[in-house]
């Protein structure tokens, strides 16, 4: 007979902490609040192990546990009793488990201390409902209450959207503004590899005051990190518990002397998110980008938003690799790709910027601040350059390309992507100077200002 | 047992949770939304809805191992306090107002930390079976390093 505990993956999701009871073989009972209950089948359940507490002696000593969880949207509590079956310290099931504390320790400068020593596979011998603890009827959205089509009709939408996209820019904030608009994930970013390895890039965003383009994630830290490392989507429906059991374990570490007292990473996007959901953009293995959504609501994503964006991600890949594949393809044509002056390339100059490239850092800075590095900025020198050189304002891709002096790189030089980068970065950064496409491989440089340059060792 | 700083802590308004075992080991627990720590620190009363009592009060009649915990989702500090059953009785219609008002203390707790707005509302806080209990030893349970070491 099922115990229905496939229906209950709504109580695993960490948002109100489980009670985990068990007992020593000498019959002193222990009472201990867990942070994570995870859904391993439609008869076992798995408990972290973090740490070698009591409730770990004692169910090696006892195998009998009885944990309670309760259902987030119908506040229904629930018992499941349970008999230790084995402990597991690699496989999928830990590795997603470790995934999920990493995730919530990388942002609290606990990773690798604040981690998963072993996943405890519990089999369940029961589940009832907890009589003092009844639930009601979650709220009827209208959301909820036409899922699956509602789910089939947005992922069509979206399609569509992104079937109508005719470049990379338009494709990634069509996606981003179909994930907004038909899907209500109004905060969400997506990050492309670095030029560095095992280093992701921040090429768009949606929701948050500044376009964030550039900002840098390397690979292990925070969801997008760890979504790059691990390739795998990452659900978090309860971060503000989780972080706050982190932070607790955190100071308590602290004060053992575990860890150094500020190695915080600072989180990008929301400054309190409730949930995250992370999903890797893989083509055939490779890593494509990492898409990010977030949201200030404690149980924002379910069950069906995470399988949802991840078919999704899947297709998003895809779409992205070809429109990359296609402007690259298109801006190396001679035929498409001969510079032709566009109208008004130059605007008057209204005020002045100073632009200055330190060769060493690779960084160019503009009136005394960070703009950009890399081949962004070696691409963005070259230009303003040329334009103060002999006043040319027109440049196609396919120049930067053959250019040997920005040291692109001989395989998938990702030069598309890096415009795009440069023209948002300059968008946030430096409204006065912008890249302004004129077609398939060709763009324009637009300075509102008088632009002085020099450059630096 | 209880010093004035802990009895303070416990009394707050936390999540409270009680748990025994049977005669074959078999943990059982209820669900607490208020206890009292009395003058002196050596007993505590847990007030447990009588809807969900039944197990753990067989449990306690059969072998008197009690162990209650506290957690304050703020920040999660948390404590087990274990106890040998002393007795239990309905109760009184006096002791509401302590109920509802560590009840809502928690409830205040869990808005604090965003847990959704009507998350517990349905649960049943009275009326309640107060269950008293000698207190034997104190654990911090607050998670980290030293979680499960013995309190003085």
């Amino acid at each position: 007979m099922s115990l229905g505990l496939e229906t209950l993956t709504s109580c695993f999701q960490g948002l109100i902490p489980a009670t985990l009871y068990t007992c020593a073989a000498d019959g002193t009972p222990n009472s201990a609040y867990l942070s994570h209950v995870e859904y391993v089948d439609a008869t076992h359940v798995a408990l972290s192990f973090q740490f070698f507490n009591k409730s770990r002696r004692n169910v090696e000593e006892n195998p009998q546990a009885l944990v309670r969880v309760v259902d987030p949207d119908t506040q229904q509590g629930w018992e499941l009793r349970l008999r230790l079956e084995r402990s597991e310290t690699s496989g999928p099931l830990f590795d997603r488990m470790a995934l999920r504390i990493e995730a919530i320790a990388s942002y609290c400068g606990m990773k690798g201390i604040f981690r998963l020593l072993a996943a405890d596979v519990y089999e369940v011998l029961s589940v009832g409902k907890v009589p003092e603890q009844p639930g009601a009827p979650p709220p009827v959205s209208d959301r909820r209450a036409l899922d699956a089509v509602f789910t089939m009709r947005a992922l069509q939408h979206l399609t569509e959207r992104i079937n109508a996209a005719d470049g990379l820019e338009p494709l990634i904030d069509a996606i981003l503004a179909g994930l907004d608009e038909v899907f209500g994930f109004s905060h969400s970013m997506i990050l492309l590899p670095g030029e560095q390895p095992r280093t992701l890039i921040t090429i768009a965003t949606r929701g948050y005051p500044e376009n964030g383009a550039g900002a840098e994630a390397r690979f292990g830290e925070g969801i997008t990190g760890l979504v790059a490392e691990a390739r795998k989507p990452i659900r978090i429906s309860g971060l503000m518990r989780g972080m706050l059991y982190a932070y607790a374990a955190r100071f308590r570490a602290e004060e053992a002397g575990w860890c150094p007292a500020e190695r915080r990473i600072p989180l990008p996007g929301l400054a309190n998110p409730a949930s995250q959901l992370g999903v890797p953009l893989l083509v055939r293995g490779e890593l494509v980008g990492v898409l990010v959504i977030e949201s200030e609501t404690p149980y924002r994503f379910h069950e069906d938003d995470k399988q949802t964006i991840e078919l999704l991600g899947a297709y998003l890949a895809l779409a992205i690799q070809n429109a990359v594949l296609q402007e690259a393809g298109e801006a190396a044509d001679p035929r498409a790709s001969a510079p032709t002056p566009g109208p008004a390339a130059l605007a008057v100059p209204t005020a002045t910027l100073a632009l200055a490239y330190y060769r060493a850092d690779d960084v160019v800075m503009v009136d005394g601040e960070y703009l950009i590095r890399g081949l962004p900025a070696r691409i963005l020198w070259k230009l303003v350059t040329i334009h103060a050189a002999d006043g040319r304002a027109e440049f196609t891709n396919r120049e930067l390309r053959l250019d040997k002096t920005l040291q692109l790189p001989e395989y998938k030089d990702n030069l598309e992507t890096r415009l795009l980068l440069l023209r948002r970065r300059l968008e946030q950064k430096c409204p006065a100077l912008q890249i302004v496409p004129r077609g398939r491989g060709r763009f324009a440089l637009v300075a509102n200002a008088a632009v002085s340059l020099v450059e630096r060792p | 047992m209880i010093d004035a700083e802990l009895a303070l802590f416990l009394q707050q308004g936390l999540a409270i949770n009680i748990g025994t075992r049977d005669a074959t080991l078999a943990p059982h627990a209820a669900y607490a939304p208020a206890a009292l720590v009395e003058p002196g620190g050596t007993h505590v009363v847990i007030y447990a809805p009588a809807v969900g009592a039944d197990a753990v009060l067989a449990d306690l009649a059969g072998n008197g191992q009690a162990a209650v915990v506290f957690a304050r989702p703020m920040d999660d500090r948390a404590c087990q306090v274990k106890g040998t059953y002393v007795s239990h009785r309905p109760a009184t219609d006096d002791e509401r107002s302590l109920v509802d008002s560590q009840w809502n203390g928690f409830m205040q707790q869990l808005e604090m930390i965003g847990t959704p707005g009507e998350s517990t509302r349905t649960w049943v806080i009275w009326p309640c079976v107060a269950i008293r209990l000698r207190v034997t030893a104190l654990f911090n349970q607050t998670p980290g390093p030293d979680a499960g070491a013995r309190l003085s």
